[in-house]
């Protein structure tokens, strides 16, 4: 029998939900535009006054927030109390510029952690779980919000942080963990160093993961599935909107339902930002109607995927997002045709390749060039040269089939690309050094 | 006839991937008898013919590489001028299809090795018994 967290808002009708978020909407925007100068002179610009929003409807006259915004007003632009009520700062891996900076009342740290204890009850958490959390701690949001739910749930909590993969699984099978939380390549990584130290399955007594801060595939999903033994589920967030647990996946495992009691998801067009309506691929947006120290409106999150109100057999109402299909920043323009690595890894995976690679683009005399680093298959080496380049033009055709684009395939050695313990760099795009010189 | 097997390892195209290969047969007390190395741009395989191939397999595979074995026709041929020709003549005959071969010590000064590869080994051996030539067996190459 499906369990909820909270059933009475995990199951609210659509018009009871509809009311609960205009209030919020209408209270939020109040508190932002009367704390938050940088918000403040945005409404104004478009001459948007707080009164005008009178439910969700009206949402879409809001102005945007993108990354951009969140650098210029780094650090204290945006926030809506005083210091004094903050109690925690979080941040973002900064991959792509500046850091931002993110900062919680206790009550914003609550209701995180209660968006994470529904994710980990969906995923079939109760507090005779042991929950091993393998997300990194610190300023990352991924080790502290599933933390925090996995104590809210009342799960004994194993702060084990990344890295070390050899003891992850020492503590996983002396004190037998039953849920893992870290990111999909770090779950695959223990997947892996499990069967290398001799171990199967059966070893440990894992029956569900929860697995999210990077993009992953299903084909992944399948093969971590695989490799430990357990069902696995996405979880979605990002450190403007509060971290892991703004969505989460059910047993029904077709997308995320979105905490939207907390967060109000829109999909927009990215070029025009006209609101699309659902079913359609655009760009994820969310406003925080709950969050009291860094309520962000409106907010941008490049994440492109499709939203969905379809009756899920879980019985959660809240309304559903797809995996995402990658950032939009994630997304590629090689020779024309948008590439995204999560297709690259679709790929690898049906063809028995391990999803370790590496993506490098490149521009040789005005004509890009993708080249894709693959492991070798062990079992599939052969003392001819021309059967191992057989395997190249084989998994390269592959890939153009999906890509539309003609890829170089090199094959490695097993093991020879960089395991990630955290989020994963798959791709260098040499053509923006390029572009600075 | 008994073919002899030889190990086959697959590298990266990159510097210093060889010295982990002899480091671990050095520390296992390996002898290599044959050596060629078949290389790409991205990759190379190193193939081999060692002194106790399941011993070398077993401490390649335990540190990770990716190796297997093949069978290989070796034979032994004087060191004298026309030789190469008539066993090539010989294979050519029987349309055995060679894939790759090399050469490596002979069992004297006077004489020298080759590992040949092809694809139906029964069918080149036999070519080579009625042909007069000298096949090794795997312990004849670990004893020169």
């Amino acid at each position: 029998m499906e369990r909820y967290w909270n059933e009475e808002i995990e199951t609210m009708s659509r018009e009871d939900m509809k009311k609960l978020q205009s209030e919020r909407l209408v209270k939020q925007v109040k508190h932002v535009y009367e704390n938050v100068k940088y918000y403040r002179d945005l409404m104004d610009e478009k001459g948007i006054k707080p009164e005008d929003i009178k439910s969700t409807d009206d949402l879409c006259k809001l102005p945007f927030l993108s990354k951009a915004d969140l650098r210029e007003a780094y650090p204290y632009g945006l926030l809506a109390k005083p210091l004094s009520e903050c109690v925690r700062i979080h941040s973002t891996s900064g991959t792509t510029g500046k850091r931002v900076v993110a900062f919680y009342t206790q009550n914003d740290v609550d209701l995180w952690q209660d968006c994470c204890a529904r994710a980990i009850t969906a995923a079939g958490g109760t507090k005779d779980d042991i929950c091993q959390v393998c997300y990194g701690y610190g300023l990352f949001t991924g080790g502290a919000g599933l933390d925090g739910g996995s104590h809210k749930v009342g799960c004994l909590t194993l702060p084990m942080s990344s890295g070390n993969t050899e003891r992850q699984i020492t503590f996983m099978r002396d004190l037998g963990a039953t849920i893992i939380c870290c990111t999909p390549s770090y779950a695959a990584y223990i997947g892996e160093t499990l069967h290398d130290m001799g171990l199967t399955p059966d070893d440990i007594q894992l029956k569900a993961g929860i697995f999210g801060a990077e993009p992953w595939t299903e084909e992944m999903r399948r093969s971590i599935e695989k490799s430990l033994g357990i069902k696995a589920y996405d979880i979605y967030g990002l450190t403007e909107t509060s971290g892991p647990g703004v969505a989460f996946e059910c047993s029904e495992q077709s997308g995320m339902h979105i905490n939207e009691d907390n967060f109000i998801p829109e999909i927009i067009n990215p070029e025009t930002g006209e609101v699309l309506p659902e079913g359609e691929v655009g760009e994820l947006v969310f406003t925080s109607i709950t969050k009291e120290a860094f309520p962000l409106l409106r907010y941008r999150t490049r994440d492109l995927c499709v939203l969905s109100r379809k009756k899920c057999s879980c019985g959660r109402t809240l309304i559903k997002m797809t995996k995402p299909m990658g950032r939009s920043d994630d997304m590629m323009i090689i020779r024309g045709v948008n590439v995204f690595p999560s297709q690259i890894e679709t790929v690898l995976i049906e063809q028995g390749y391990s999803p370790n690679y590496l993506i490098e683009v490149d521009r040789v005399n005005n004509s890009d060039t993708l080249d894709i680093s693959v492991e070798m298959k062990t079992d599939q080496l052969s003392d001819k040269v021309k059967d191992m380049q057989q395997q190249e033009r084989d998994l390269a055709t592959a890939i153009r089939m999906m890509l539309g684009i003609s890829p170089k395939v090199h094959l490695v050695t097993p093991k020879s690309i960089t395991r990630s313990e955290g989020k994963a760099v798959r791709v260098i795009d040499k053509r923006k050094l390029h572009d600075k010189i | 006839m008994q073919n002899v097997r030889q190990i086959s390892v697959f590298l990266d195209n990159k510097p210093n991937q060889l010295t982990g290969v002899v480091k671990i047969l050095k520390e296992a007390n390996i002898n290599m008898r044959a050596l060629s190395l078949a290389d790409t741009k991205d990759f190379g395989i190193l193939r081999i013919i060692v002194n106790d191939t399941d011993k070398a397999l077993e401490k390649l595979k335990a540190a990770s590489y990716a190796c297997t074995s093949t069978e290989i026709i070796a034979i032994t041929i004087p060191d004298t001028a026309g030789q190469l020709s008539r066993v090539i003549e010989i294979l050519g005959g029987q349309n055995v299809n060679i894939e790759y071969l090399y050469a490596f010590i002979g069992k004297s000064d006077k004489a020298v090795s080759f590992a040949i590869r092809v694809d139906d080994n029964a069918h080149a051996s036999e070519a080579l018994l009625n042909g007069g030539i000298i096949q090794l067996t795997e312990n004849d190459i670990s004893e020169m």
